[in-house]
């Protein structure tokens, strides 16, 4: 057991962070727009792309890719930078946490030729179409089927609380094909296709984050299924195994809370109650950065992750809960415009229990396989 | 970067697996607050696990999860003072180790050779025989003692106190450490079999997802815990204490709320974890002091 970085892994660091500072505009910081906003989609088009002329797009990909074939921990540096300087990927992080593998482990040789390297070159945004009016958490009921027409299938229904759909390229999309959980596919719907109606939910993340998105008699050619019909679930299961400890939050809570910490010095506000509540808030901070580096290890020994990666989940949750409540109890003039950088973390901070499913099932997953408790009845 | 076990650690960690084996159930006939673990000591001073942290192969972080791994035990001994605070001491100084506080009672005085003597920001070392001590009845499920005279005491300078102060922290967490794991199994194993409206108690999502944050709490501790005892950094050893006591107050009481009236028996081994945490909270300034000692290295506060 080892808590250092090796010289390899600090110089990758310093070579990101070298990067950021020579392609973030010099008032990025001032920028306090949603993730999804139609100037973040732009911008990180042009980042993306000349983060990929870089190498530093995809570096934990294969060679045949585009990468490098780089271990989980040049993945989780590259996240942990990227995330703590306000995300200049924008949506752009999901495609290659998680969408570029699922294609690479699922696809076929055509989709992976069609969709793949658009991913690795940076000019493509994604959307995740998973979550619907009656299924969230309960993802198994969901409801937007794809029925056999031919060659093609018939696409109808709703998704919801969809990100990034807005500017998104093409949407990985989760539908019925047949009753019960065996019967859900996923499909890979260019977002052009006609039937396709996207409407943005005003919401307090910021602009242009999370959407409705309409299935009217959507026609896809069959090619579109990715895998097999009903496999669904398991695709799932690997994208959220990719995903639950996917962005290091705790990176940006944690600098957001000595950057609240150093105005309320500078300003002499920083009293007691504030000394202790920031403490509390940066150990918090700490445990999840080291639980998320322990799933990140298991990664990189190709150890299939277990329920440790619930319990990394839940504790980066808390973290960005007690940075939260920290700006709020003691520095609320950065929310009325006071610093828009942490404006803006205050506002996706309220994603963390939420997207990638909800942290209660998190705390379900803990409690059967990590304590083995017994299970609720249903 | 690496958190998988090295051959060495594994090795350690199995032959104290085998150590702790006839350790690992509380006596039917005891009825008491701490049970002391009078043979383990036996077992550990003989196999010279007191002195693993100044084996090159092992050091402080070996010794910190042997600390951990004898928490989940019902009897108690210094192995966190011994193994991870004394090799940091100025000079060869005899265990077991005691640690006493503006005065206060401590664990372990009682039967102690060694007492790190804290007064406010001071902090001497004194060497104590029986006649300089005397055991407490306490609550505390450890062997609570005091002094019955303040010893002749070496003053620590400022530097080496402030570094017995972070291994004190360091200790205080990995000990914490094991004893949250502990409490947290024994807390599941109640609610598996007990049962109440026809289900077992651990299937309703109230205490499950209770039990459930406790563990995500506990699991921070000994992550912290371990790199406070693998980079010996002050900040770090701050954290550790910190996240301990802050966890350790929740967990004690959400398990014994969990265990009901069970919880309140001496019968059910529960107190021995809890009640000890209960002592470790209480100490080196409690949250309060920890959080003051966090901001101080991290904020420059």
């Amino acid at each position: 057991m080892d808590f250092q970085w090796d010289a390899e892994q600090q110089s990758f660091r310093d070579t990101v962070r070298s990067f950021l500072a020579a392609n973030l505009p010099p008032d990025w910081e001032q920028q306090a727009h949603g993730p999804g906003s139609e100037s973040q989609s732009a911008f990180s088009k042009k980042f993306c792309a000349a983060l990929a002329q870089a190498g530093l797009l995809v570096p934990h990909w294969p060679r045949r890719w585009g990468g490098r074939d780089a271990d989980a921990w040049t993945a989780f540096i590259l996240a942990e930078e990227m995330w703590a300087a306000g995300e200049p990927r924008g949506g752009q992080y999901m495609n290659v946490n998680w969408i570029g593998p699922v294609l690479m482990r699922f696809g076929s040789e055509a989709q992976q030729d069609r969709y793949i390297p658009a991913i690795a070159r940076g000019e493509t945004i994604w959307c995740q179409g998973f979550s619907e009016p009656e299924a969230g958490s309960d993802l198994a009921s969901l409801r937007t089927r794809a029925e056999k027409d031919g060659g093609h299938y018939r696409i109808n229904g709703q998704k919801i609380w969809t990100s990034y759909a807005g500017h998104a390229d093409t949407c990985f999309l989760l539908a019925r094909t047949a009753p019960g959980k065996t019967g859900m596919s996923v499909f890979l719907v260019p977002m052009d296709t006609p039937g396709i109606t996207v409407r943005q939910i005003p919401s307090v993340i910021g602009e242009g984050d999370i959407h409705e998105v309409f299935f009217d008699d959507v026609r896809v050619p069959e090619s579109a299924l990715l895998g097999a019909e009903g496999q669904a679930w398991e695709i799932a299961r690997a994208a959220l195994s990719l995903e639950r400890v996917g962005i290091p939050r705790f990176a940006l809570a944690s600098r957001m809370l000595r950057r609240a910490v150093e105005r309320l010095k500078q300003e002499g506000r920083y009293g007691h109650g504030a000394v202790e509540q920031s403490a509390r808030a940066h150990a918090a901070c700490e445990a999840a950065r080291l639980y998320s580096y322990q799933i990140v290890d298991q990664r990189r020994h190709g150890t299939p992750t277990g329920p440790e990666a619930s319990a990394a989940r839940y504790a980066t949750v808390m973290c960005e809960r007690l940075v939260g409540e920290f700006v709020v109890e003691h520095l609320p003039d950065a929310l009325s415009g006071g610093d828009p950088l942490l404006l803006a973390h205050h506002q996706r901070a309220i994603v963390a229990g939420i997207a990638s499913g909800a942290a209660e099932i998190q705390l379900n997953l803990i409690a059967t396989e990590l304590l083995q408790l017994p299970r609720e009845p249903r | 970067m690496d958190f998988t076990l090295t051959t060495d650690q594994s090795a350690l960690m199995s032959a104290l697996d085998r150590l702790a084996k006839p350790f690992e159930s509380k006596p039917i006939d005891f009825h008491g607050f701490a049970l002391a673990g009078n043979g383990l000591e036996r077992e550990l001073t003989e196999g010279e696990y007191f002195d693993i942290a100044q084996i090159p192969e092992l050091g402080p972080l070996t010794a910190a999860m042997a600390v951990e791994r004898l928490a989940w035990l019902p009897c108690t001994v210094d192995t966190a003072l011994s193994m991870l605070v004394r090799p940091q001491l100025p000079g060869d100084w005899p265990r077991p180790i005691a640690v006493v506080e503006n005065g206060r009672p401590g664990r372990f005085v009682a039967t102690a050779k060694t007492v790190i003597l804290i007064d406010g920001d001071q902090a001497s070392l004194a060497q104590v025989g029986p006649e300089d001590v005397e055991p407490v009845e306490s609550l505390f499920a450890y062997p609570m003692g005091r002094l019955k005279r303040r010893p002749a005491a070496t003053a620590l300078s400022a530097e080496d106190a402030a570094k017995v102060r972070g291994w004190l922290r360091v200790a205080l967490a990995a000990e914490a450490s094991g004893l949250l794991q502990a409490a947290i199994a024994s807390a599941g194993e109640h609610l598996s079999v007990r049962k109440q409206f026809g289900r077992p108690l651990g299937s309703f999502q109230a205490l499950r997802h209770r039990m459930a944050e406790c563990t995500v709490l506990a699991g921070g501790v000994r992550w912290l815990a371990l790199k406070a005892a693998a980079t010996g950094d002050e900040a770090d050893a701050a954290l550790a204490a910190l996240h301990a006591q802050e966890s350790a107050t929740r967990i004690a009481y959400d398990l014994h709320q969990m265990l009901g009236a069970m919880g309140m028996t001496l019968e059910h081994p529960l107190h021995l974890w809890t009640y000890r945490l209960k002592a470790l909270v209480s100490e080196l300034g409690g949250r309060g002091g920890q959080a003051l000692a966090v901001a101080r290295h991290a904020f420059d506060a």
